[in-house]
């Protein structure tokens, strides 16, 4: 038994895992689950499906999609990425805090540690008085 | 007032300070360093259990179970003789130098969650190390007796430990497999004392804590 959007009426298959990502033709996040009888209602009876979910009690299925974390370079673990043989990005924030050294490999998840850099003791700031 | 509380915390921080120069009262801090994998919550879970009833975190067979270190204070370990020493254990994440988000594929997690582990198990190394240089006074190195003690990760942090003047104690852990060899880790490092363990059944976690008064005391 299908899913519709409520936003176009666009019809998914039942246990379709595309809508999960939300409507492909309007980018919609709800969806209603209609009986297959009842599947051309919005367009017989001139009705948005919006108003026939309203009128139906069953519940509108509602796409949450996860939040996307932007990563910004201070935040990140690594202090060199390897983004491609031959091709670096450097976290100069990081290089500048501390001397520990994290290559990251590839795009995410990959890392290799450089456990000298963490083991030395760091320069002790100087007091300076004015 | 805000000004008030704030001199009152350093003169209080100040005062504290003084009172504990007079008395010496230093509890040592215990760091469980390791492999991941090794059995260290494991064994920070028995020692708190066995002394304080408490426990420290969850374990699980997926490494880097542990990513933020944990700490268990107050630690009060009594030996056969009667000697005591008070003790903070420190359960500290595995220290590798590679972490690859594809090795927990295996056990069946989500890439996403994969991803984040990795992330997260790398500050977590980080955040070991930092332990390290700033506030350990005694090192338990645990190895997991049936794997190869002569990884290149168990030699350098070794070395760092010795480096650093630190007491450590080498446990030889999971003793209760079938394929441990704990004397390969004997062999492995002889200038240090090795206990052979099992961390989930507490075999001859006894021994440990003796051989613990013994260096950390």
């Amino acid at each position: 038994m299908p899913h519709k959007c409520t936003k176009c009426g666009r019809e998914y298959k039942d246990g379709s895992t595309e809508i999960l990502k939300g409507c492909e033709s309007c980018g919609g996040k709800k969806f209603l689950y209609v009986k297959e009888a009842e599947l051309n209602r919005d367009v017989l009876e001139e009705k948005s499906m919006d108003e026939i979910a309203d009128e139906s009690n069953e519940e509108v299925l509602l796409v949450v999609e996860p939040e996307k974390k932007q990563v910004e370079m201070y935040d990140r673990v690594e202090t060199i990425r390897i983004v491609a043989p031959g091709s670096y990005e450097l976290n100069l924030e990081k290089m500048a805090q501390t001397d520990e050294r994290v290559v990251s490999v590839g795009k995410e998840g990959s890392y290799i540690i450089d456990l000298m850099s963490m083991a030395k003791e760091e320069p002790k700031k100087k007091h300076r008085k004015k | 007032m805000k000004i008030f509380y704030q001199t009152f915390g350093t003169v209080k921080k100040k005062f504290s300070n003084l009172l504990n120069q007079f008395f010496k009262k230093k509890r040592t801090r215990i760091g469980i360093y390791g492999p991941p994998n090794a059995g260290k919550t494991t064994l920070a879970n028995r020692i708190a259990r066995d002394w304080t009833g408490d426990a420290v975190g969850p374990v699980s067979e997926i490494p880097h179970e542990t990513r933020r270190a944990r700490r268990k204070e107050d630690i009060i370990i009594s030996g056969a003789n009667g000697n005591t020493v008070t003790m903070d254990i420190v359960d500290t994440p595995g220290v590798t130098t590679k972490i690859d988000y594809h090795e927990f594929l295996e056990f069946g997690m989500e890439k996403d969650e994969a991803i984040i582990r990795a992330r997260e198990a790398t500050e977590g190394v980080a955040e070991a190390m930092h332990w390290l240089r700033e506030d350990i006074d005694g090192v338990i190195y645990m190895l997991d007796s049936t794997t190869d003690p002569f990884m290149q990760v168990n030699i350098m942090m070794i070395g760092i430990i010795e480096a650093r003047n630190l007491p450590v104690i080498i446990v030889a852990n999971k003793i209760d497999l079938p394929d441990a060899a704990p004397a390969r880790i004997r062999s492995a490092f002889p200038q240090h004392p090795v206990v052979s363990i099992s961390g989930l059944q507490g075999r001859n976690v006894e021994d440990l804590y003796e051989t613990m008064l013994e260096y950390f005391g």
